[in-house]
């Protein structure tokens, strides 16, 4: 039994499941309703109008209704969602032991201690038949849930079966054409039409419980006898088919589940007992300490069972609904219906393979095809089949305490064996399931599981060691709640520990702990490896979600039912749901590839998958943003209406020509100011600066500005401003005397001015002042040397900065795509302050086209044949980019060539050769373009060229050579032709004109420049590009056969491809 | 936008014969009756600008006179510029002083001429400073053909984006399209050669659309396809440098000797890109021997 779910509180009576959410209600003999999830495990409300113990609560299937009935002799409707009872049902006289809804009529059924069963509608919340007919309490009625029937039990020893068709059909009479009192009568008269069809005797003391089977015409009671009786009916009879035997005090509730072919009863005895329908045999017994059993209750849709005893409620089911699978490449091991069956992923056949017990674990070795089922039989054990084609070997069942049975690899497996009393000690077999070895464990084991050949880990309580067999050593080892399931990926390089909340990923190299999750909420079902892109793809009760290495998840969508996934193959999920079916989804995985890319810093990915505009949302954004990358977030934030975020991202990567036009259009003093703080402190961007100055109208910081960038000539602009302390203040900073007399004398301080004129020397105007004071000429300090107050003299007049070029890859261009002109940059007199002069203040600070001009032109892209140069290894791409020497000592390394002189028309071909012409714009310059295909050619030249000399010296053996070589590099045809020309000629003849000496019984080759026979084993050098062999003496000197290599240099090879560099 | 008014555009076929490189037609089919002031103007632009193409130089300065319209002014300019390299400094100091006259520096024909003058001076900042701007199709196919100068495709797709909502169907547009998916390389090329397909079948072939299906099928590795196509177009202009030019790659890679059309190309275009880069090559080349040496 699994629990799932327990609480605990007084004595519980009654129990209904939620047909859809995973609701459950009990009711207690104190009087209280609850109402429980038993998936979060929380208390979601209470219920408390009843006197005295309620015995009977169900949810209507539909409706969020639920009715209630108890032993102050009421039934009491409630609507959960509004959390208020809506009516009560009057009637019965004594105890309510069960209420039910009917699944299609507005019906009620209530069970009363009475001896009357009643039928109530809900609806006109009025009774609608009484059924009399017991003879002592009634302590169950439920309706069938198909047919018109309704079972009872009663202490009257009897089981009742009432057919409830006439009431139906009373149904459908209107009875809206009915006056009251017609309808009262009609409705008395009425009352007992329900009529007893079967009438159960066999049980020796009062029946508790009657229930019907959901499909088939059998019944199953449970009595105060102790005993389960099954019963079966038809059209016209029923009769006892057999009595179950085993609980030792009364039966109080019995049911037959609806998916599995058992009996579940409960009794005061303090068990739940599983019984075999078919065999009639007990299969299992659960065991309380302390409480009696009283009321059973199944799930409609799902396998939960749930049970009320006297100190709370259990939701369990009887066994785990997970497939035991175990994939191996294409294919999948899997149990289902007690049938160990293959799937092909890639050809979606589904094999039955062999006939086994259900499993608890299936481990595959795929080479030999041997399965290890084990399961938790008889205390634990395992199975091994060997399956050949056709016949499947079933070897030696091997029963063993707690036995969890994995294969280490391809012909061994190890056993954990409880059995001994030894948990520490680990069995190792063969195929033929003998002891190989005992490898004493590092710590107590509880569970094993493969981590590669020779290799397993191993989990206790509360971590899990990874173990090396074959070395006795622990590997590493990790903290973890206890770890169910563990899924390593394709490559066996990570590995995810799945715990019941907890997900760990770590790397197969010493266990390290690479990410840790935690689903507080809901439990951890199943995952795979996306392998492609190292994501962990996972299951929990409702979602599927994804984990990246960083640790970062999120939910790829919702689930109905917990499904178990087994394989992850790009955006295809393939799983096995709860019946053992396989089957797949597509997922869109764009939010974790995006996720991905961003977190590996693929910036192409990322921009390509902007560009398509797969990713939206808010969410996305504030994940960027908070992830560090504001500049890529900024690509998410349309411009219309989020403009205010748009801004906060530029400025936060630095984007200021994003930012710039992000503040013209939101045009506020605030953000101008922010973008002229940003433009400071990112150094010298004085126009942007300026700019947003400008727009916020600050005087003083946009004179300041101009002071420290040096620009005198709009700084002397500004002082046509009419602030006077804003013209004085700039004439000082400009050192412009005149001016500051000027203010002063026009601010009516005319002393000031006065000695300001005198002291600067600047005697007319002095004079004409002292002549407009009069008398009150001040008089000027004697003796003091005055100095004149000049600000330096800027060497430059600034623009922006330079601003080192930072490689933003790929977004550089993309950015500006929405505001094509606004570019970061200075173009000099764009923002010059053409209005200055005018009057009012407002009307010369609008102009915002004042700056959208500013554009700087895009540095320089490389052109491909830079690239060759810089990077390329091969002497031909180097040539072609025109870098001869690099091409030459390349050359010279590879081929030890020395002489280029005779290469000299090659390489300058396979210059020119490289690129075409493309006309385009009329009187424009040519574009000029790459051509294909360069390196076979130049191989192809250079064999031409030394098969040609080799033939026209008739050394027909090593033009034969060269021959054959060009030949294989698929020349053009009329090459080819000379090549198999020189073959041909060559063969007829296989010798070298200069031969001399002949022997042809000792193979030999000849000497290239003094033409004397080199017998095999004796000393020689070769040139390192045309193979000819050279004797001793002729080392260092240039090859005569090729005309270009020296003799005996060491040389590497011609590296002719890229693919020969990799 | 030119031809984006409403009325009837009748300058529609000049301007493509124009683009397409059909020089002489352009002029001998440039008389069009019921021409407005405006379109008469850009009608003996393009009139000029094929003769300029043509290599008339002298033609075009000795025939526009000073009265002449602004337009018609710069492309006397261009003319001047490409007429003699003596010619070239003072050309563009006057384009420098034409543009800094508020009163007619934004003329697109103006900024037009002063982008390919500095393009030829290969000064991209400078081009891109008068052109950036767009405002008219042969603008805006400069500045991608300045931005694929530069090799910086991403900025020449952005404009193609501005042209292609303009006017997607638009020849320029078009052309400009090939030219980028010829610089982008790879798949693209396929794309390229389809749009000059496309041309070569609902127009009369030029040389320029002769050489460039030919430039699709060499960087395809075509290269007998890429012969026949320079033949064809080497029948239409025996001098027309780009088919040469053409005609010395395609060779050296079908494994033909190359040496007569380069010797025709240096006789006729001693300035010519591929002339230069041979003759660079060559010094190149004999530096690199000494230094290995």
């Amino acid at each position: 039994m699994l629990t799932k779910f327990e609480t605990s509180s007084n004595q519980v009576r009654g129990l209904s499941f939620h047909p859809k959410r995973p609701w459950i209600l009990s009711s207690l003999h104190t009087g209280v309703i609850q109402l429980w999830d038993y998936r979060m495990a929380t208390l979601i409300d209470t219920f408390e109008e009843h006197d005295g113990p309620v015995r009977g609560v169900h949810f209507h299937i539909s409706q969020p209704l639920f009715v209630s009935g108890g032993d102050d002799y009421k039934i009491k409707v409630w609507n959960y969602k509004t959390h208020k009872c809506l009516f009560t049902l009057l009637g019965h006289l004594d105890y309510i032991r069960t209420v039910q809804f009917h699944h299609e009529c507005p019906w009620i059924v209530s069970a009363s201690d009475d001896q009357t069963i009643r039928i109530w509608n809900w609806q006109s919340r009025t009774c609608v038949s009484v059924l009399a007919g017991h003879n002592h309490y009634v302590m169950c009625a439920s309706f069938h849930p198909k047919e018109d029937l309704l079972v009872s039990a009663s202490l009257d020893q009897t089981v009742r079966v009432w057919d409830i068709a006439p009431l139906r059909n009373k149904k459908k009479t209107p009875l809206a054409d009915d006056d009251d009192i017609m309808g009262l009568t009609q409705m008395n008269s009425d009352l007992f039409d329900a009529t007893v069809k079967y009438v159960l005797e066999g049980h020796d003391r009062g029946v508790n419980w009657a229930a019907f089977h959901p499909t088939l015409p059998l019944i199953v009671s449970g009595a105060d006898d102790r005993k389960v009786k099954l019963w079966r009916t038809n059209e016209t009879k029923a009769w006892e088919v057999d009595t179950l035997r085993g609980h030792s005090s009364n039966v109080s509730s019995v049911m037959f589940h609806a998916k599995h072919d058992v009996i579940v009863s409960n009794s005061e005895d303090k068990t739940i007992r599983v019984w075999d329908a078919t065999k009639r045999t007990e299969i299992k017994t659960f065991r309380r300490e302390n409480d009696r059993f009283w009321i059973l209750a199944a799930h409609p849709e799902t396998n939960l069972l749930a049970a009320g005893h006297d100190s709370g409620l259990i939701v369990f089911k009887l066994e785990r609904e997970r497939p035991a699978f175990a994939l191996s490449g294409d294919s999948l091991l899997y149990a289902k219906d007690g049938f160990l069956r293959r799937y092909e992923y890639s050809t979606q056949k589904d094999s039955q393979v062999i006939p086994i017990q259900r499993p608890r674990t299936v481990s595959h070795s795929p080479t030999e095809n041997a399965a290890l089922i084990s399961s938790d039989l008889d205390g634990g054990s395992y199975e091994l089949y060997i399956i050949r084609s056709g016949t499947v070997q079933r070897d030696a069942k091997r029963v063993s305490g707690g036995g969890s049975a994995v294969f280490i690899a391809r012909k061994r497996f190890a056993v954990l064996d409880k059995s001994t009393g030894q948990e520490e000690v680990l069995v190792v077999k063969n195929l033929k399931n003998e002891v190989v070895k005992k490898i004493p464990l590092p710590i107590p084991t509880y569970a094993i599981f493969y981590a590669g050949t020779g290799t397993l880990l191993c989990r206790c309580e509360d971590k899990v060691v990874m173990f090396d067999l074959t070395q006795r050593l622990v590997l590493g080892e990790v903290h973890t709640p206890s770890v169910r399931h563990v899924v390593w990926s394709n490559d066996m390089e990570s590995v995810a520990l799945l715990s019941k909340h907890t997900i760990i990923l770590a790397s197969k190299k010493e266990l390290v702990i690479q990410c840790t999750l935690h689903e507080t909420t809901t439990r951890v079902k199943s995952g795979a490896w996306d392998d492609d892109n190292g994501v962990f793809i996972y299951t929990t009760l409702n979602h599927v979600k994804y984990c990246l290495p960083n640790g970062d998840s999120g939910i790829i969508r919702t689930l109905v039912v917990p499904i178990y996934i087994t394989k992850v193959s790009s955006d295809k999920i393939f799983f096995l749901d709860r019946d053992g079916r396989n089957k797949e989804i597509t997922v869109n995985a764009t939010e974790y590839m995006f996720k991905l890319a961003l977190m590996r810093k693929r910036f192409d990915h990322v921009a390509r998958m902007i560009e398509g505009s797969r990713i939206s949302g808010q969410a996305m954004v504030a994940y960027m943003q908070q992830k560090g990358f504001p500049e890529v977030a900024l690509h998410f934030v349309e411009e219309e209406g989020h403009e205010r975020v748009r801004f906060n991202l530029a400025i936060e990567s630095g984007n200021m020509s994003v930012a710039v036009a992000s503040a013209t259009k939101i045009n506020e003093k605030d953000y101008w100011f922010r973008l002229g703080v940003e433009a400071l402190r990112q150094g010298g961007n004085s126009s942007i600066v300026e700019f947003a100055y400008q727009q916020t109208r600050s005087i003083e910081r946009l004179s300041f500005l101009y002071l420290i960038t040096g620009n005198l000539e709009k700084l002397s602009k500004l002082m046509k401003k009419k602030d006077v302390m804003g013209q004085f203040q700039n004439a000082l900073y400009l050192g412009d005397v005149k001016e500051r007399v000027k203010i002063l004398e026009k601010g009516g301080l005319l002393p000031l001015a006065y000695i300001t004129a005198s002291v600067h020397g600047l005697k007319d105007i002095a004079e004409r002042l002292s002549i407009a004071l009069g008398d009150d000429v001040p008089s000027l300090p004697q003796g003091k040397t005055h100095s004149l107050l000049m600000p330096p003299i800027p060497v430059v007049c600034g623009g922006d900065w330079p601003l080192l070029r930072v490689m933003k890859g790929i977004f550089e261009g993309g950015l500006e795509s929405g505001n094509d002109d606004v570019e970061e940059g200075d173009w000099g007199d764009a923002l010059d302050m053409v209005d200055v002069e005018e009057d009012g203040e407002g009307s010369g600070w609008g102009g915002l086209e004042l700056l959208d001009t500013p554009f700087m032109t895009p540095s320089q892209g490389m052109d491909v044949s830079q690239i060759w140069s810089q990077e390329s290894p091969l002497a031909a791409e180097q040539a072609a980019a025109g870098s001869f020497d690099t091409a030459m000592s390349l050359l010279h390394r590879q081929l030890g060539i020395k002489n280029f002189a005779p290469l000299k028309s090659m390489l300058l071909d396979l210059f020119s050769g490289s690129h075409s012409y493309l006309p385009a714009f009329s009187s424009s310059p040519v574009l000029t373009s790459l051509t294909a295909n360069l390196q076979p050619p130049h191989l192809r030249l250079a064999l031409l060229s030394a098969m040609g000399v080799c033939y026209k010296a008739r050394n027909l053996a090593t033009a034969y050579n060269f021959a054959k070589r060009l030949l294989e590099t698929n020349p053009t045809e009329s090459q080819a032709k000379t090549a198999r020309q020189i073959v041909q000629a060559a063969e007829r003849n296989m010798t070298d004109a200069t031969e001399l000496n002949y022997d042809f019984r000792n193979p030999f080759v000849i000497c290239g420049s003094t033409y004397v026979p080199i017998y095999r084993g004796q000393e020689n050098v070769s040139c390192p590009y045309c193979t000819a062999r050279f004797v001793p003496s002729q080392e260092g000197k240039i090859c005569g056969i090729c005309d270009l290599a020296v003799i005996g240099a060491d040389a590497s090879g011609l590296l002719c491809s890229p693919s020969q560099v990799r | 936008m030119a031809g984006m008014g409403s009325g009837p555009d009748h300058l529609f076929n000049l301007r493509n014969t124009f683009y397409l490189g059909a020089y002489q037609t352009a002029i001998n089919n440039s008389e069009i009756p019921n021409l407005s002031p405006e379109d008469a103007v850009e009608r003996d632009c393009l009139v000029f600008r094929s003769y300029i193409a043509l290599g008339s130089y002298q033609l075009v300065i000795s025939e526009i006179d000073e009265a002449a319209a602004t337009p018609l002014q710069a492309v006397k300019l261009l003319a001047m510029y490409l007429s003699s390299p003596d010619n070239k400094e003072s050309t563009i100091s006057s384009v420098k002083e034409w543009l800094a006259d508020s009163t007619i520096g934004n003329n697109a024909i103006l900024r037009l001429i002063a982008g390919t003058i500095f393009m030829h001076e290969e000064d991209y900042n400078e081009a891109l400073k008068h052109t950036h701007a767009g405002g008219t199709m042969d603008l805006h196919a400069l500045n991608v053909q300045i931005f694929i100068k530069m090799h910086r495709s991403d900025y020449a797709e952005k404009q193609l984006r501005v042209m292609q909502q303009y006017d997607e169907d638009h020849t320029l547009t078009q052309l400009a399209t090939a030219w980028l998916n010829l610089a982008v390389g790879g798949s693209k090329i396929q794309e390229a050669y389809l749009i000059f397909q496309d041309f070569s079948e609902r127009y009369p072939m030029t040389c320029l659309v002769l050489n460039s299906k030919a430039v699709c099928c060499m960087q395809m590795g075509n290269f007998d396809e890429a012969e026949s196509l320079l033949l064809e177009a080497l029948n239409k202009d025996a001098k027309d440098p780009e088919t040469l030019a053409n005609l010395v790659v395609c060779s050296l890679h079908v494994g033909k000797s190359s040496s007569r059309y380069l010797s025709q190309l240096k006789l006729s275009h001693p300035e010519h890109v591929l002339v230069k880069r041979v003759s660079s090559a060559e010094d190149n080349f004999e530096r690199a021997l000494q230094s290995i040496a």
